[in-house]
């Protein structure tokens, strides 16, 4: 097991390091930091003391043996903003990244679980096309189209929400709302197909044939076996939790990582999209770590795989 | 269940109270807490004028601080009123003495001094001094000040940049008493007045310079002279700001002032409309009915001292010569232009220049003629043989513009010049030389003070944009330039410029103006607030009121 986890984390931060590297070389070969942030009327004096202030001016492999060398040594460098370490400026913004993405997830568990089972154990009835309706209008209708129809119906309409900004739980309930109805929609659909396919088992019908009651071979038999999919689907969700959610948070005003990456890219401040990077990556890469030691825990058949894999 | 009387009388007795108890902090907070919705409040990440080169930063400056010449901001023609100093004269053609107002306070309840003005305009605050230069080097953030004891702030290297694009020949301002002060530039100056007046020349607390821990911490929290103070700023997120109940020009009409970042335009409209914001900023010309169809809303604003241009490089194929670029200038209906895409909105502007220059205005300029014929029968005398003429465009940069440049290379078609578009992503992509041939692209200019100066010979002459990333030259027009900057005489500086515009915008196109650009805010239609096409938002008590509901 000790063996397959660290083969398991060197993998991880053999992934990090090619992302980290491909994205310093795609975002300083597409793009200028001092024109984008001193913007297109700078003097020309002012963008070259920028260059030469942040190193710009270097080629671009000295600037990536810089850079890296101190990632080594631990410092992830300074915002070219706003001048602060970038952890510190991408760590300010975890927590509330988290107050809406934790909820959010939780809603998907709560809405998406129960429902993908219901259809399954429905299936082809009118519960099962009115969930499968539903979920794929979550499934298929952009965030940004789902968030400002919320907010225009709930805040413009009816004023029980604010349309945007944080500062109170009021403010995250659209944000949650918006993705808890995506996320939903995907797991419901993740959790039917995973469902009937264990329903058509023959151990099912085995079960049923010995006189199993019904609610008993759903409990025990058929959702213990169709976690192993929707597990995996959640601990993407997991993973991206950091990562926030992009489109959303931007048209919530939410002042989360998601957010800061957008602007972060927009303004080639290269060490802050670094730090996020790097925090999707590892969070990605813990998540798919936990979900792999479940699949262990829920299902004894992948412990024994991996103890040989392992060995 | 039935309320006895003396029951009737308690829950009345506890309904008062309760209304008493709600109401008393409100009715003691007589002034209003008002929320803006911007699409950014900064892009450099700081509150320092000479770092943040933005249109943007220019709307939340205004609150925080003050030049010591101003404008009548809300006047078409932008004239100028004393602000910092109450008076000014010429003393010869390179010295400006100014009065200072009396009990001007900082935020930090400081007395404006000359001491305090002579210290903006200082090399430290600049962060030329040669010791300042030696720790920016070293990636320092401090420095040990040679002249007296103590450290002193590094400013980043684009400040003392910036600095000197601002203040190009100033040599020094003296205190002349505590109440005076003396602008002196090195070489005759007659924009002295205007620069004095112009973004980037605002007033800062040296005590609180002094005080804050680096460059950035300042920045972060700037100590100004202007009617609201910073409480909290957290970049790409939120700028608090609340009343300096000191200020000179009297008890400021808000209590606090939020700017929030909104950065979806459907999402601010959607904030205005819930009550969530008092006003949203950059609303454009297609969402103006949105707001205006409420009662309660309204869209304000129009044109500000910002032209959008069409940018020629003419050292690659077609464009080397000068008629292909004519016939452009001639080609374009900017008239159609501003009334389908501005709904009317805004206006043709009499080539790169604007009413507020004053004397400096050359009433009888005007854009090239929208002449098809002309433009056409230039084309075909330039040999034309229908290579491909990029134009290079990013994606709603400025408002409208990937319509407009559809609308242009449309245009030029007509007159017998292929026109392809070329979207980029980002600046560096739109004046990169290595990824091909380099020809047409869009850009605005401003004029943050009211000469030639400010706009022609800062983005077109020797020093600007234009000629130092080799997009165009001219010998004559070069020669210009500097005597435009540093002759004196009236007539002579007229003539100049308008031989400078001829030149630019005809014999040898460096650009071709297209219209005025308009900027558009959503408010509340209750309060009484007026927009200013210097850019700057106002909260002073002059133009801030919420109006009374009237029975």
């Amino acid at each position: 097991m000790f063996a397959y986890i660290l083969n398991r984390v060197a993998r991880a931060v053999l992934t990090l390091i090619i992302i980290v590297s491909l994205a310093f070389v795609i975002l300083r070969m597409s793009g200028d930091p001092a024109i984008m942030i001193l913007g297109p009327e700078a003097p020309p004096q002012a963008v070259e003391a920028f260059r030469k202030a942040w190193g710009l001016d270097q080629p671009i492999w000295v600037q990536y043996a810089k850079y890296f060398g101190a990632v080594i040594q631990g410092d992830l460098g300074n915002s070219m903003r706003d001048g602060r370490a970038a952890l510190e400026v991408v760590w300010e913004r975890v927590p509330l990244t988290l107050a809406i993405t934790v909820p959010a997830l939780l809603l998907n568990i709560l809405i998406g679980l129960p429902a993908g089972v219901l259809a399954a154990l429905f299936r082809n009835t009118a519960y099962d096309r009115l969930i499968m309706m539903v979920s794929v209008i979550g499934f298929t209708v952009p965030s940004f189209v789902m968030g400002l129809t919320l907010s225009l119906l709930l805040a413009v309409w009816l004023r029980l929400l604010p349309s945007g900004g944080s500062g109170t739980v009021a403010h995250a309930v659209l944000p949650v709302v918006t993705m808890g109805i995506i996320g939903a929609a995907v797991i419901a659909r993740f959790t039917r197909s995973a469902m009937l396919e264990v329903l058509g088992q023959p151990y099912i019908r085995t079960a049923s044939a010995k006189g199993v009651p019904w609610s008993q071979v759903i409990t025990r038999h058929a959702l213990a076996n169709a976690a192993i999919p929707t597990m995996t689907i959640i601990g993407f969700m997991v993973g991206s939790l950091v990562a926030g959610a992009v489109v959303v948070e931007s048209v919530f005003s939410w002042p989360g990582v998601g957010r800061l990456l957008v602007t972060a890219v927009a303004n080639r401040d290269l060490a802050v999209v670094q730090v996020i990077l790097l925090l999707i990556g590892f969070t990605m890469v813990a998540a798919n770590l936990a979900v792999d030691l479940l699949y262990g825990w829920v299902d004894p058949r992948m412990r024994t795989k991996t103890a040989t894999a392992g060995a | 269940m039935s309320l006895s009387k003396r029951r009737i009388a308690y829950l009345l007795a506890g309904a008062l109270a309760a209304s008493t108890l709600f109401t008393t902090p409100s009715m003691a907070e007589e002034r209003p807490n008002v929320t803006v919705a911007v699409q950014q409040i900064v892009n450099a990440g700081a509150l320092d004028v000479l770092r943040e080169q933005s249109n943007v930063g220019a709307r939340v400056f205004y609150s925080i601080y003050e030049t010591l010449i101003d404008y009548e901001r809300q006047k078409p023609d932008l004239p100028q009123k004393p602000g910092l100093a109450t008076e000014w004269k010429r003393i010869d053609d390179k010295t400006v003495e100014l009065k200072l107002r009396e009990d001007v306070k900082f935020h930090n309840g400081d007395v404006m001094t000359a001491d305090d003005v002579v210290f903006t305009f200082s090399d430290e605050r600049f962060g030329t001094l040669p010791e300042q230069v030696a720790a920016q080097g070293e990636g320092k953030e401090l420095f040990t000040r040679s002249a007296v004891s103590g450290e002193g702030k590094v400013p980043p290297p684009e400040v003392a940049a910036v600095a000197a694009r601002a203040w190009p020949n100033l040599d020094r301002v003296e205190k002349v008493d505590n109440m005076t002060v003396r602008f002196i530039s090195k070489v005759p100056d007659p924009t002295l007045e205007g620069r004095i007046s112009r973004y980037g020349a605002e007033i800062l607390s040296e005590r609180a310079y002094r005080e804050a821990e680096t460059w950035y911490d300042f920045a972060r929290k700037p100590v100004g002279t202007g009617p609201y103070k910073v409480k909290e700023f957290k970049p790409d997120n939120v700028l608090v700001l609340e009343a300096h109940d000191e200020y000179w020009g009297g008890k400021p009409p808000i209590q606090e002032l939020r700017f929030v970042v909104v950065p979806e335009i459907a999402s601010r409209v959607n904030g205005l409309l819930s009550g969530e914001y008092d006003f949203i900023t950059d609303v454009p010309p297609d969402q103006i009915k949105t707001v205006d169809d409420q009662d309660k809303y309204e869209v304000v604003g129009g044109p500000i001292t910002n032209h959008r241009l069409l940018v020629f490089d003419k050292n690659n194929g077609p464009m080397q010569d000068p008629r292909i670029r004519q016939a452009m200038t001639h080609a374009i209906d900017r008239e159609a232009i501003v009334e389908a895409l501005w709904g009317g909105r805004t206006k043709v502007p009499a080539g790169l220049q604007w009413e507020y220059y004053g004397d400096m205005y050359i009433a009888d300029w005007t854009v090239p003629e929208y002449d098809p014929e002309k433009a056409r029968k230039l084309v075909q005398e330039a040999g034309y043989d229908g290579e491909p003429i990029t134009f290079r465009v990013l994606n709603n940069y400025y408002t409208n513009q990937v319509t407009n440049a559809q609308l242009l290379a449309e245009s030029f078609r007509q007159v017998g010049l292929n026109v392809e578009l070329d979207m980029k992503e980002n600046w560096q992509q739109i004046m990169d030389k290595e990824s091909g041939p380099r020809m047409l692209r869009d850009w605005s200019n401003s004029a943050p003070f009211p000469d030639p100066v400010a706009s022609i010979v800062n983005q077109h002459c020797q020093n600007g944009q234009q000629q130092q990333i080799g997009e165009w030259t001219n010998e004559e027009f070069n020669e210009l330039c500097i005597k435009l900057e540093t002759t004196v005489d009236l007539e002579v500086r007229r003539d100049t410029f308008k031989r400078m515009l001829e030149i630019a915008e005809r014999e040898d196109p460096a650009y071709t103006v297209m219209h005025q650009n308009a900027i558009f805010y959503g408010k509340r239609a209750d309060i009484d607030w007026h927009w200013s096409g210097l850019q700057s938002m106002d909260f002073r008590a002059g133009n801030f009121a919420v109006k009374m509901p009237s029975n």
